[in-house]
């Protein structure tokens, strides 16, 4: 048997390791292309043969690695991380398409780059050894960093070393909480282990009932800052609106917050001292993160910076849907990761072309650009309005199910969170309205539409929000059979 | 019966030195580059000798030196340092007319820090650190042309020997006390200096006299100064190697002799750890010579390193003692790196003053690639990025404090740790996102050897430590 999981990851850093060293930039994004590509298959073909019914493991791979401390290479992918596997191995060759014909110093290190985040981040997704998990997870901190330092906006420095230290600050606190369960187990049955579900495992039985909630709360900070969710998001507009396009793209897919929700958090939940505090942190900050991002989208002037308020904005539903703890609505909550994954990639680039190509992104710079980028414009209003939540996009599918079957468990959030419904739907059709409609602006002089190369790969994007709208359930069944088995699990516990 | 085929590493380096000593007398200074190679390859030889007999257990010489996993692990960590800096030090001596001198100062040194590895006695112990101590006071100053090399090595002399005078006091009052200066002697008669002001007396001056050599804050003084005013090849050695000698003395008489009064200076090294670190980082924030800022990300990392002593466990003596061998690649690595740049800015421009300022950094990646990428390994290996050998060591360093519910203690590291990413990627940031008008050098070859073989040494034990820890592991059994 192909040890297809070690593949998707190796690949990815080999193909870094090559586009590194190619001397021009025709070779480096062919390299950079071809390295996407074999991902992709493998991921396709992984993807097809994945058993959506159930809720175990799939195509696990394990060996010693550092058996003196407990340690082990162990992978494998089950309904939580095989979409988002997916949704990285999709985007990532679109990126690449996308900056085909852009112009910038050192190509060669730029697609090493977008590689090795591209292998860094379905490193976590498949990491089931917390050692394993916490290394790719750091990993993913250096290729953004340099990312954002060398290719970025005016602001760079500051974006930079700010994004890196917050989030590196959380990181470190979340490995605080990771050793807490290691030496507990430890210390229980008297052997060293890193396993993640092994671990997890062993939570309940931590005697100390301020221990399990501290562990619990290190972890939660760890994850909810990379989420990013309010008050934790400071370091997000700035990094995500300092960023070259291809950067705000790959911060996008870099779901590892929400996804450690999911795969550690909420198996643990039930055994916290105080559960029902911790479902209360979780589904107020939630909530707190869509209104408040919502509010502050409204008040941009910079169409990158509201496109960045609007994620925070749309990631409190993943923390809103994790703490509403039925099984469909933290469906719906994974289903966000993925389905936000696909429409900010549509917004970023699009944002992105609008910069190249008018040298500005404030908002009331623009004007009429849809009578100049009418290609753009059918893709950017698609994305859009999958971003506001229009039925029969991916966006209306994830935030329905979580508002609708949060309500049972925590219904005062979700009131909340359906006041901000209005504000979403009036910041993105009044920056769409200022931006592309109207009187074309004539300062901006002489403008051409998006390259076949940018129609091809955001087109493509655009047709999956459509596609996955209409008929969610390649991706939404294997969430489901997850979190219905994240459920069962609390439940056996009474919770 | 000795069996003097145990003491074969530290033989072989002698034989090397006395090689080098005596072939200097004879060669020119052209062809002096010669001894280079032979350093380098006596250093890798006394490698391979230390680790094949990795795990003997012997004492020798009534009771004065002893051989086992503890000692072989640190003088592997001695040899390693030694060797990367014999190999970079071929260019930097070449056509220097005192290279021979240069070449039998670093062995000599590296014999008194294999010698302290294996003290098992107070006296053997002192002459050991003071040869390794004399012999680096000469290497500090060998730009004797250069007022700052002289400056960091009159500095370094003078406090040294204060220092060792205040270490001698104290094994004299430990002896007076005991009546014994052997390391299990004093651990068996130990009631003698409990409960009595003698033992806190010899104590604090013990103290005293390691942390001058590991540079912990408040002995710290001479340490940035030094660092950046001797020769980078150098302040590889003395960061990376001489202050380890000043952890496994201090690893030896402390635990090894004096556990008995653990109590007491396990709070003396709780403090000095976090005040070292804490301080180390924050004065490094602001540091603009590389070279002194990473003098003080090196007081950050001894103070990282003193943990082991407070929370004493097995796991965080085998985390400490990792670490010592990681800091060894990492900072030997990051003063060989700038010891490169250092030459390539010279070369362009002989009277430069600060030859390590940041400004030389800028555009680095482009104009010497591959001494910038190594120094990015070293730097963010220093800061704990995965996967590296510095996050190998602060993962069981640090997850040791929490398993013995030192939470304050590891959430203070743990920011720290945080903290001093903040100047170690601003180098990073030089070297690759700062516009440069400066072309591309060629990269001197034994610089691009050194640097290589320490970003190996970074990346092995960072990506598969099994080997590593487990070496540490035993070398920790042999002090608890």
């Amino acid at each position: 048997m192909l040890p297809i999981l070690s593949l998707i990851v190796l690949i990815p850093i080999l193909f870094s390791a090559v586009t590194f060293f190619t001397k021009t930039k025709e070779q480096a994004r062919i390299s950079a292309l071809v390295g996407t590509l074999i991902t992709l298959v493998l991921t396709m073909y992984m993807y097809f043969s994945f058993d959506s019914t159930s809720a175990a493991m799939q195509f696990e791979e394990a060996a010693n690695w550092i058996p003196s401390l407990g340690i082990t290479y162990h992978l494998g992918v089950d309904g939580v991380s095989m979409p988002l596997i997916l949704l990285n191995a999709i985007v990532i060759p679109l990126l690449i398409i996308y900056t085909w014909n852009d112009v910038r110093a050192a190509p060669n290190r730029f697609y090493a780059l977008i590689l090795a985040m591209q292998g860094a981040v379905i490193g976590v997704f498949i990491s089931l050894d917390f050692f394993l998990f916490y290394v790719f997870w750091e990993l993913t901190l250096v290729p953004l960093f340099f990312m954002v330092n060398i290719w970025g906006g005016a602001n760079k420095k500051h974006a930079a070393i700010k994004f890196f230290i917050y989030t590196h600050v959380a990181s470190l606190v979340m490995l605080l909480g990771i050793f807490g369960l290691y030496y507990n187990a430890w210390s229980l049955n008297g052997v060293p282990n890193m396993d993640m579900a092994y671990l997890i495992g062993q939570f309940q039985f931590l005697e100390s009932e301020i221990a399990r909630d501290a562990i619990f709360l290190a972890l939660l900070f760890g994850f909810i800052v990379k989420t990013p969710v309010v008050p934790f998001h400071s370091w997000l507009p700035d990094a995500y609106s300092e960023a070259p396009t291809a950067g705000s793209v790959l911060f996008i897919l870099l779901k590892i917050g929400g996804y450690g929700l999911f795969r550690v958090m909420l198996p643990m939940l039930p055994f916290t001292a105080t559960p029902s505090l911790m479902i209360t942190i979780m589904g107020a900050l939630g909530a707190i993160s869509i209104i408040y991002g919502a509010f502050l989208a409204l008040a941009q002037k910079d169409l990158k910076r509201m496109i960045a308020y609007s994620s925070i904005s749309h990631m409190g539903y993943v923390t809103l849907g994790a703490a509403g703890l039925v099984s469909l609505s933290i469906s719906g909550a994974m289903f966000q990761q993925f389905s936000h994954g696909l429409i900010m990639s549509i917004m970023f680039m699009s944002c992105g072309v609008i910069q190249t190509k008018t040298g500005t992104s404030i908002i009331n710079n623009l004007g009429g650009l849809a009578q100049k980028m009418p290609k753009l414009t059918v893709i950017m209003v698609l994305g859009f309005m999958a971003s506001l939540g229009l039925p029969g996009l991916t966006g209306f599918i994830a935030e329905f199910l979580v508002l609708t079957f949060s309500f049972i468990n925590v219904p005062i959030y979700v009131i909340v969170a359906l006041l901000a419904i209005v504000i979403t739907a009036a910041y993105h059709l009044w920056a769409l309205q200022r931006a592309m409609f109207g009187p074309f602006n004539e300062k901006l002089g002489d403008i051409v539409d998006i390259s076949s190369f940018q129609t091809f790969s955001m087109g493509i994007i655009a047709l999956l929000v459509l596609y996955f709208g209409l008929n969610p359930s390649p991706v939404l069944d294997m969430m489901i059979t997850n979190s219905e088995h994240i459920v069962s699990l609390m439940a056996v516990m009474g919770v | 019966m000795v069996d003097l085929m145990l003491l074969a590493p530290e033989i072989t380096i002698l034989v090397t030195g006395l090689i080098v000593l005596l072939a200097g007398l004879f060669l020119s200074a052209q062809s002096k580059k010669i001894l280079g190679y032979i350093a380098t390859l006596g250093c890798l030889v006394a490698m391979l000798l230390t680790i094949s007999s990795f795990g003997t257990t012997a004492v020798m010489f009534s009771n004065s030196l002893s051989i086992d996993a503890l000692s072989q692990f640190f003088k592997i960590v001695f040899l390693t340092v030694t060797t990367l800096v014999c190999i970079a030090s071929v260019k930097y001596t070449d056509g220097n007319d005192h290279a021979d001198e240069y070449y039998v100062l670093v062995l000599f040194a590296t014999i008194g820090m294999m010698m302290v590895a294996s003290a098992n006695d107070l006296m053997v112990l002192f002459v050991a650190f003071e040869l390794a101590s004399l012999a680096t006071y000469g290497l500090a100053g060998f730009e004797k042309k250069n007022p700052a090399s002289i400056e960091a090595s009159m500095k370094y002399f003078i406090i040294g020997s204060l220092s060792a005078a205040l270490l001698l006091l104290g094994i004299g009052y430990v002896y007076g006390a005991t009546g014994t200066t052997n390391i299990e002697g004093i651990a068996q008669n130990i009631d003698l200096l409990l409960n009595s002001p003698m033992g806190i007396l010899s104590l604090v001056l013990l103290i005293a006299g390691f942390g001058f050599k590991i540079a912990l804050v408040p002995f710290h003084m001479w340490a940035p100064d030094t660092y950046q005013g001797a020769p980078s090849l150098v302040s590889a050695l003395l960061a990376a190697g001489s202050k380890k000698m000043g952890i496994i003395a201090a690893f030896k008489v402390f635990i090894g002799a004096l556990i008995a009064l653990q109590a007491d200076w396990q709070i003396a090294f709780a403090i000095l750890a976090v005040l070292t670190m804490t301080y180390g980082n924050i004065v490094a924030l602001s540091q603009t010579s590389v070279k002194r800022m990473l003098a003080y990300s090196s007081l950050a990392q001894a103070g990282y390193i003193t943990m082991a002593f407070v929370v004493m466990t097995p796991m965080a003596l085998t985390g400490g003692i990792l670490y010592a061998l990681s800091h060894g690649f990492m900072k030997a690595g990051a003063f060989i790196a700038t010891a490169a740049v250092v030459y390539m800015v010279t070369s362009e421009n002989k009277d430069i003053l600060n030859a390590d300022h940041l400004d030389n950094f800028k555009g680095l990646g482009r104009r010497m690639p591959i001494t910038a990428l190594s120094m990015t390994v070293f730097v963010f290996a220093l800061s704990g990025i995965p996967p590296t050998a510095g996050y190998m060591s602060k993962f069981i360093l640090f997850s040791s404090t929490i398993q013995s519910g030192l939470v304050w203690l590891a959430v203070i590291a743990i920011l720290n740790s945080a903290l001093s990413l903040y100047y170690y990627a601003r180098v990073v940031r030089y070297m690759y996102a700062k516009p440069t008008d400066g072309d591309r050098v060629s990269e001197p070859l034994p610089y691009v050897v050194a640097l290589l073989l320490a970003v190996a040494g970074v990346l092995v034990i960072g990506i598969w430590p099994e080997p590593f820890v487990s070496m540490a592991m035993e070398a920790a059994s042999v002090l608890i």
